[in-house]
Order: structure tokens, then sequence, then C-alpha cells
């Protein structure tokens, strides 16, 4: 037992969790799968007063499959990895959540919390940017929609107000192809040392870079620009600002993007 | 806060702090100590129970995640039950700290894939880790049991 007891908030409609939001805002940590907090907590850096868990909130259990898939924030990873249609239509982002962790992680982690907590070292921001998907917030002035690269502001930092929940992400369809390539240092490593997502929709290529740098990495106008694989994957190379941790120091980053931005591309030719 | 856990069968009832991880909750209030912890980052597997008939890392889930649900640990697997028999059968360990998360992550993974590939053991075990390094004996024990729990369907 650490403190005092915690205020635990638990509503069962989306009406009442945007509520609860509004009335106490970042003060009441909301939780959805529990997987980061679970590591935050652990470790001391948080000790939370009150939690607001979006567990029984049915509205953000939902996979919607149209034109566009809509995926609630509460939907697990190994949700969305399962999903025959999801696997079918989109079977990059299916194939990129089944390399996150292990099942054990996949079982609770959500693709609304993943994206809320906005880890530079986590595979989907990457994936979903590169597929154009927006994520959903919803709060007393309404609805609006952000693109994935405009919602991750920096590490653990994003466009959420205090008063707006992540309800959902909704994911375009119809790409002519769609690559994710996951680079692990070590073969025991859950996280990469860097990521890339490639895909190209409307003969539009979109490439970002995960993991590499304290946000996912993506450089439309070098995209635009009818350039080789290698030609592009260089100017990421050279413009991206990498980051040195345990699994690989800054200059080795940036040669590996090289390597994995040109790999990625021509396997976007290759279907 | 009042949390209610069907834990192995049983209706228990807990007073606890939501933010307290189940993995302690059992342990500390439970004492069902076959329930490990060892990372704390939801890494090793040591920790892994059954919830609602998916294995989880209960080091890392905050107990108010795990009211109402239905919580397994090796003590709610039968002594009968073609897993435990089989990674008897196979030796599958040396000191048996990781078995129980191992034996309930083959258990959850077999109802799932009653019919698996090396490859698909291999991938499903990969987040537990067994430190003696008896991961070929684990997973002959998790291809024997298999084969066991189908020859069970075919006989029932």
């Amino acid at each position: 037992m650490t403190g005092a007891a915690t205020h635990w908030h638990a509503p069962r409609s989306l009406r009442e969790a945007l509520d609860l939001r509004e009335d106490y805002g970042d003060e009441t940590v909301v939780v959805a799968g529990g997987t980061f907090l679970g590591v935050l907590i652990n470790n001391g850096v948080l000790a939370p007063e009150a939690m607001l868990s979006l567990r029984d909130v049915p509205e953000l259990r939902r996979i919607e499959i149209g034109r566009e898939l809509t995926l609630g924030a509460m939907v697990t990873h190994r949700e969305v990895e399962n999903h025959p249609e999801v696997r079918r239509l989109w079977p990059a982002l299916a194939h990129m959540f089944s390399l996150v962790a292990s099942p054990r992680i996949r079982n609770r982690a959500t693709v609304g919390g993943v994206l809320a907590d906005a880890d530079y070292a986590s595979d989907p921001p990457s994936m979903l940017a590169a597929l154009g998907a927006r994520v959903v917030l919803e709060g007393p002035r309404g609805r609006r929609e952000l693109p994935v690269e405009d919602f991750i502001l920096g590490l653990y930092e994003t466009a959420i107000g205090s008063d707006e929940l992540l309800t959902s992400v909704v994911v375009p369809g119809g790409h002519e192809a769609a690559v994710y390539r996951k680079f692990r240092t070590r073969s025991h490593e859950d996280r990469p040392c860097v990521s890339v997502a490639a895909a190209r929709h409307s003969g539009r290529l979109r490439v970002v870079v995960g993991a590499a740098a304290m946000q996912p990495q993506f450089f439309p106008d070098v995209c635009g620009m009818g350039a080789s694989p290698r030609e592009i994957a260089d100017e990421y190379a050279g413009r991206i600002d990498a980051l040195s941790d345990a699994r690989g120091s800054a200059e080795y980053r940036r040669r590996v993007v090289a390597v994995e931005v040109r790999r990625a591309i021509e396997e976007t030719h290759h279907g | 806060m009042n949390c209610t856990l069907h834990l192995n069968g049983t209706e228990t009832a807990l007073g606890v702090d939501g933010k307290d991880m189940l993995l302690n909750v059992l342990r500390d209030e439970v004492g069902l100590t076959s329930v490990r912890g060892t990372c704390g980052i939801g890494l090793c597997g040591t920790c892994t129970v059954i919830v609602d008939g998916q294995t989880t890392a209960s080091c890392i889930l905050p107990v108010g995640l795990a009211d109402g649900k239905e919580v397994t640990t090796i003590e709610g697997v039968p002594s009968d039950d073609p897993v435990k028999v089989a990674f008897e059968k196979a030796n599958a360990f040396q000191c048996g700290y990781c078995t129980p998360g191992m034996i309930l992550t083959a258990r959850a993974f077999l109802d799932e894939n009653p019919d698996p590939t090396d490859d698909e053991i291999a991938e499903a075990l990969a987040g537990n880790i067994c430190r003696c390094g008896c991961y070929v004996k684990i997973a002959d024990a998790v291809r024997l049991a298999a084969g066991m729990l189908r020859d069970e369907k075919v006989a029932a």
C-alpha cells in the first residue's frame, strides 16, 4: 500500500466519463489498459490520488469498418491484431500490433492508451501516422480530429486538453501499399531502436520514422519530391535529430534510419 | 475501494487501493505466492495470471481494473490438467520459479490455438523468461499438452 487510497472513478457511459473528465481534469489520471501506468506507479514516477477508468465505457470498445477503420480508444492491441477484416483490409496495421511486446501485454494495452502515452519507443504511432490516421478528441467544446503527427507534441506530450478524452482513432482505407519495419538491436528487446512505417495512398508516399527521436518523424516535402528510395532515406537520416538510449546512440540510429527507410520504401513497390 | 475478484472460482471480496497492483493483492492480501513479482514492468512473465480468459501481467495491472473479473492463478488449474501433466512429464523446469507463469501462458494459448506450429509456440511463450534455460523442454511440454488436449476432445 502506498499512501492514501486512490479515489477510483469507473463511469459506465461516455457521457459520464466526459463529465468526470471535465470536472476533475488532469489531477485525475485517466487509465485505459493500465500497462504503462502500472510501470510508472511501480517506479514511483506516479502516485495518483484519483483515477478515471475507461474500462466500463462500452462506446470506446467499438471497431467499425467502412471506407475507413474506426478503432475505439479501449480496443486492445490484440483485438486489432486478430480481427479478420482488419487483417484483410489493413494488413500492415494488424501486423504492426502483433509485434508489440508479448501477447500478455497486447491483451491489455489499448489503441487510445498507447497514443495518449506518447512514448517515443512505442510501435503504433509511426504506423498510424503513415496510414494518415486521425485521433478523435471529445470534450465540452465538442469533437475534434487531429492527424496523429500533429497530436503527439513531444515525449509524453499530446494535444489532449485537460477536459478532453481521446475517444477513437480513424484510419483511412484503400492504400496501395503499407509496410512496417521494426528494427531491434537485441532479440530480447520488445521495443524498436528504429521503426519505419511507409504507406502509399492515391500515389502519394508517407514515410514516418518512430523511436528514433522524441516524436514520430514525418517530412512530407521529402516524401513528395519524387526521389529514389535511397535519396529519401538519406534525407530522413540527415534531418532527424536522433536520440541516444540503451537501444542505440544517435549516430547509430541515423545510420539505421538510412537503411531502414530505403528498405521500407522499396517494399512498398513490391507490394 | 471494494473489489470483488472471481478468484479461482471463488468470489473474493477485498478492500483495496485501486492503484495497487493485482500481483501485490494476490500475494499479500490473499496469500497466493505462486504469482511472482520479478521485473515489475510486464516483461518477464513470472507474474502471469489469466483475467477473463486472457493472460495478463499482474505486476502492472492496477487492481481496480480487475474488479468483477475472473482471475485464475496456477492454484485454479486442476492437478490433472493436461498442461500441468505435460510439464511434469516433459520435465519442463529446473527451479520452477517461472513455471506457474509458463503453464498459465500455455493454458490460455492452447485454448486459442489447439494445434500450434513450433513457431507459434515460440512466439506465444516469448514473453516468459526461464532463467534456467529450459526452453526446449518447455516447448516439448506445450506440444505434448496440445496433443493431450486434442485427444481429450476426440474422446469426449
